[in-house]
């Protein structure tokens, strides 16, 4: 009888491949933008601490994420380097753009929030150069408005030296890692996602960054590819648990949404694959709401959601189940999803169970004949 | 619970009696309960007696399931007991969607199958588990796995639908028709009312009614052919069932008692269409069903005709070769139907023309069936007697019908020919048109280069004739310009033309070769080509009416007589002896000697693959010796195949 391994093993090698496929020469064609503004840039509402103020996120537009654009494919539902740029950004060019951005906050009071995402690693230092990160760095230090900095990167970049620079250079200031665990089953997350780390190298992580006070807000995806839609509910809840024992800090939900040359994309072209119902989103949070202790925010903003390619439910509901999913976000409050309504939710209760008979996705439109 | 090595196992599946296509009727028995098939299965709430649900996931008691599914693979436990699942049938697990992503995925997923049977076979009877076979599996991967799955003890597979135009439906199916017949077949997916007789036709036994969940939640209400959205400003349809009849307007029920009114209306629909397939098939009438449920949408129809071109060897071996009560051939479905095709073939592959005839005549078809019987062919037959007497077994009367093409005199009572009907406008479309005329040319060939053709005919068969006309190596001569066949006119002409032609080819006298000719075409059409020369030699004695029977004796002896109700041959100890030496039509019991009435599959050792249900087949034992002649109840594979079941109705037994 052959090892689980000796099953499961041959399928990453076909994930793999099928992924860096559906991504074919996308990466290679990414427009070029200028190297010195940023992909973009907004400014929104946001929870910092116990206040409410505002948060800037600054994707900078970077060589992007080394794992996707590895031969083993990357991550099979993201191409967010797409917003990147093929040619090596230099460090004065990444300065620019970081300025550029930070001025969207110069009408702002605090207290501020800054983001900082690379569609990759912000500690990766092949898309950050060590000079340019200092610069940002320290631009951030010298504003007394700015209390939260967010920085998103693979566990690989978080050793000792990267986390003691950071909190010697943003004094007090709370900081967090953004980290992709999406899932902490191993077979889901290397296989289905392709993720490219265990979960040790998570846990390991979170422990290099706690040592300097900084915690990592945990990225939770919902509905990976290969599952049927209450398989990635419970994963999904049986993950933040998990997580948050691990030691996170925040956990944001992360629903799918359908991205241009991923493999996910190549899925649901086929009809094998529909994002997550936002219901299922709403059970998530309300029960991991209820199980999770309260200093750890469960945070949610699905992009894309309510249309075809993000998290959707019949059409009618989703605009008033987005706004409830927001405003959880922000508040934390689990009565506002707990009075959510729809006669879809009763489809959405079917489909539950009814996939996992079938294992066929469930299609949004009932058919003609 | 279980013996590995021993015949005895937890679950069994056998099929009955009767076949129409390869819709079977079956009994899948679980341990201590028994499942009758085809039948319906559900998600738990829906009151039905056979539901499925799925492990760690629902609670049920005390009703249990008849199916457990093990959900997906990557979140199974491959630890799990499983306890308290002899009553069930087991769904394996598998992945979704990653059969699409490429060639090599789909073996991957298949192999997986196997794994998973290994590793379940400590845990459970192999006799319990559904292996899943996606829809876009390798079909040459396939056999070789599924042959494997077999080995351990696997007989029973899921395949799902998604009922969406596109190739998609007609993958499942292929895969079934590549599965053994001997393996239970459960549908599962998006299977609306309609599509139900076409899954049940193919061969499926179980049918997953989830979508009268999925439409009811969205206040969809289905119907046999089509689906009815209820909304608050539109009156709804009447519908009688004991549902709907308690709340007349539906749209001013509270949602939730709206959506569980329309649901249980739903379930009646299934069970209603259920029912139907399952009448029609006892009927023989189920292929006629399932051509008039394709008209529910452009793309079940498509589907049924890619069905009946790409897979026509697997419904066509199911097919019964006699059938009683009229079969309707209404729309261009029909053409290709399995017993249309193979009528066509047949009569190419096996009708040879006596050597006597000289004359081809060609004649419209008739409604009343045999032909012989109507209005015109009568006036047809008196005006060929008053021109040529005797001389009538000179004519090869030929009619010319669509979709069957052309029909023989001789053939005229046989199955479908005899029970056909098709609508008449006088318009033939395109397809009919080339269908008759390839079929006219085949069986012209045959025909020696001298013979003469006259076309009495006029509209559409006309067409048929002149669009043949430079294939065809004879001269023909035409009847009429405007006239009809049957006119006095039309008639009048035939009899100048018969006429003529009796002193310009110089017939000679011959005596009435009726009657041999007649059980001579059907014997060929039977049991193949030469049959009837064998079975009825010219010393034979033929004795009767056609249109009741004809006794043939042979040296004294009676070999067979030809029943005009279903004109077929049926045949005596001494003509299954002459069948036997041209080595058709036999099937080998395993044995000796034969006890009872029946020949049982599980007896059968060999037997002629040509044989098809319905059948006049002949029964030999393991010496070779002939035992006993009757009717085939399988096709000649199926009884080597099946383990249960009647393979042969025996008619007469050697000594008997």
């Amino acid at each position: 009888m052959s090892s689980l391994d000796e099953i499961f093993n041959p399928l990453l090698s076909l994930i793999q491949k099928a992924s860096f496929d559906a991504r074919g020469k996308s990466i290679a064609k990414r427009k070029t933008r200028n190297p010195n503004l940023p992909s973009s840039k907004w400014v929104s509402d946001s929870r910092i601490g116990s206040d409410m103020g505002k948060s800037l996120a600054i994707v900078l537009n970077t060589i992007g994420c080394s794992h996707a654009r590895s031969d083993i494919g990357g991550c099979t539902m993201c191409s967010y380097l797409l917003d990147g740029s093929n040619v090596i950004i230099s460090s004065d060019q990444l300065q620019n753009q970081f300025d550029e951005a930070f001025r969207s906050l110069s009408d702002k009071d605090g207290p501020l929030a800054v983001k900082l995402y690379t569609s990759g690693s912000f500690l990766d230092s092949e898309e950050v150069p060590d000079e340019a990160r200092q610069h940002i760095l320290t631009r951030i230090a010298d504003d007394d408005r700015i209390r939260e900095v967010i920085i998103e990167s693979r566990p690989e970049y978080v050793t000792e030296s990267r986390m003691n620079e950071l909190r010697s250079m943003l004094a007090d200031r709370h900081i967090e890692l953004g980290i992709g665990i999406e899932s902490m089953n191993d077979k889901i997350r290397t296989i289905c996602i392709n993720k490219g780390f265990s979960t040790d190298d998570f846990i390991h992580a979170v422990d290099v960054a706690k040592a300097e006070r900084i915690g990592v807000r945990a990225y939770v995806l919902l509905k990976p590819p290969f599952l049927t839609e209450r398989d990635a509910l419970t994963d999904a809840k049986r993950t933040i648990n998990e997580v948050v024992e691990i030691g996170a800090t925040t956990v944001s939900i992360n629903p799918i949404n359908i991205q241009k040359d991923t493999l996910v994309e190549f899925l649901w072209n086929r009809g094998v694959y529909r994002p997550p119902w936002l219901w299922s989103i709403v059970d998530l949070l309300l029960e991991t709401r209820v199980s999770v202790s309260d200093d750890i925010n469960i945070i949610c903003d699905p992009v894309a959601a309510g249309k075809s390619r993000g998290s959707h439910n019949c059409g009618v509901c989703d605009g008033e189940i987005i706004q409830g999913i927001k405003k959880f976000s922000m508040n934390q409050d689990i009565r506002i999803l707990s009075s959510l309504s729809c006669q879809c939710k009763e489809t959405w209760k079917h489909v539950l169970s009814h996939e996992d008979v079938t294992l066929q996705t469930h299609r949004d439109l009932i058919i003609d004949y | 619970m279980y013996n590995l090595g021993a015949e005895r196992h937890l679950v069994l599946f056998s099929i009955g009696r009767g076949h129409d296509g390869p819709a079977r009727v079956g009994l899948l028995k679980l341990n201590e309960h028994d499942v009758p098939t085809p039948a319906l299965i559900s998600p738990m709430d829906g009151g039905l007696a056979h539901f499925y649900a799925t492990y760690n996931h629902e609670s049920f008691a005390p009703e249990k399931p008849i199916l457990l599914s093990l959900g997906s693979a990557f979140m199974w436990d491959f630890e799990s007991s499983l306890d308290n699942t002899e009553d069930m049938m087991v769904l394996l697990p598998s992945f979704p969607g990653l059969s699409d992503i490429s060639d090599s995925s789909k073996d991957a997923v298949l192999q997986f199958q196997l794994e998973i049977i290994e590793r379940l076979s400590d845990t459970l009877d192999p006799s319990q588990l559904v292996a899943r076979i996606p829809a876009t599996s390798n079909p040459n991967a396939l056999s070789d796995v599924v042959s494997k799955i077999s080995e351990k003890g696997v007989t029973s597979a899921a395949i799902t639908f998604d009922s969406t135009s596109g190739m998609n439906d007609y993958n499942s199916i292929f895969m079934r028709a590549h599965l053994p017949r001997s393996w239970s077949a459960f549908a599962f997916g998006r299977i609306t009312p309609s599509v139900i007789p076409l899954l049940y036709y193919v061969g499926f036994d179980f049918f997953d009614i989830g979508y009268g969940w999925a439409s009811a939640s969205q206040n969809i209400r289905l119907w046999s052919y089509e689906q009815e959205r209820i909304t608050n400003d539109a009156t709804s349809r009447f519908c009688g069932c004991t549902a709907c009849n308690q709340s007349i307007q539906l749209n001013e029920l509270d949602n939730t008692k709206a959506n569980a009114t329309i649901l249980q209306h739903n379930i009646l629909v299934y069970r209603t269409v259920m029912s139907e397939c399952l009448h029609h098939s006892k009927r023989g009438s189920l292929r006629q069903l399932v051509e008039s449920f394709t008209h529910a949408s452009p793309s079940l129809n498509a589907l049924l005709r890619t069905i009946d071109q790409g897979l026509y060897d697997y419904l066509e071996e199911f097919t019964p070769t006699s059938g009683s009560g009229t079969q309707s051939l209404i729309g261009p479905e029909s053409y290709h139907a399995p017993s249309i095709r193979r009528f066509r073939e047949y009569l190419k592959d096996r009708y040879i023309p006596p050597s006597h005839k000289s004359i081809i005549l060609l004649l419209p078809c008739s409604a009343r069936k045999p032909y012989s019987d109507s209005k015109s062919h009568r006036r047809f037959i008196s005006t060929i007697e008053s021109a040529l007497g005797s001389l009538r077994s000179r004519v090869a009367e030929t009619i010319l019908t669509s979709p069957l093409g052309v029909i023989p005199r001789e053939l005229e009572r046989i199955y479908p020919a005899a029970n056909y009907d098709i609508p008449v406008t006088g318009d033939w479309d395109d397809e009919e048109v080339s269908i008759g005329a390839d079929a006219l040319v085949a069986h012209l060939n045959k025909f020696d280069e001298a013979c003469v053709v006259v076309a009495h005919v006029q509209g559409g068969y006309k067409e048929i004739v002149a669009s043949a006309q430079e294939r065809i190596r004879q001269s023909v001569i035409y009847t009429l310009d405007e006239q009809s066949p049957g006119s006095r006119d039309g008639l009048q002409s035939l009899r100048d033309t018969l006429t003529d032609l009796k002193e310009i080819l110089q017939l000679e006298n011959i005596d009435s070769r009726l009657f041999a000719d007649t059980l001579r075409a059907t014997a060929d059409f039977q049991f193949g080509p030469d049959a009837g020369m064998n079975l009825i030699p010219d010393s034979a004695k033929l004795s009767g009416k056609l249109y009741r029977m004809v006794v043939v004796r042979d040296g004294g002896v009676q070999t067979c007589a030809f029943i005009a109700s279903n004109g077929l041959l049926s045949l005596t100890i001494d003509g299954g002896r002459k069948i036997d030496s041209l080595e058709r039509y036999w099937v080998r019991f395993a044995g000796e000697d034969i006890q009872g009435g029946s020949l049982f599959a599980i007896g059968v050792k060999e037997a002629d693959e040509r044989i098809r249900p319905g059948d006049e087949v002949v029964i030999l034992n393991n010496s070779g010796k002939l035992l006993a002649v009757g009717r085939s109840e399988m096709s000649g594979l199926e009884m080597c195949e099946h383990t249960r079941g009647r393979a042969v109705t025996i008619r007469h037994k050697v000594g008997e």
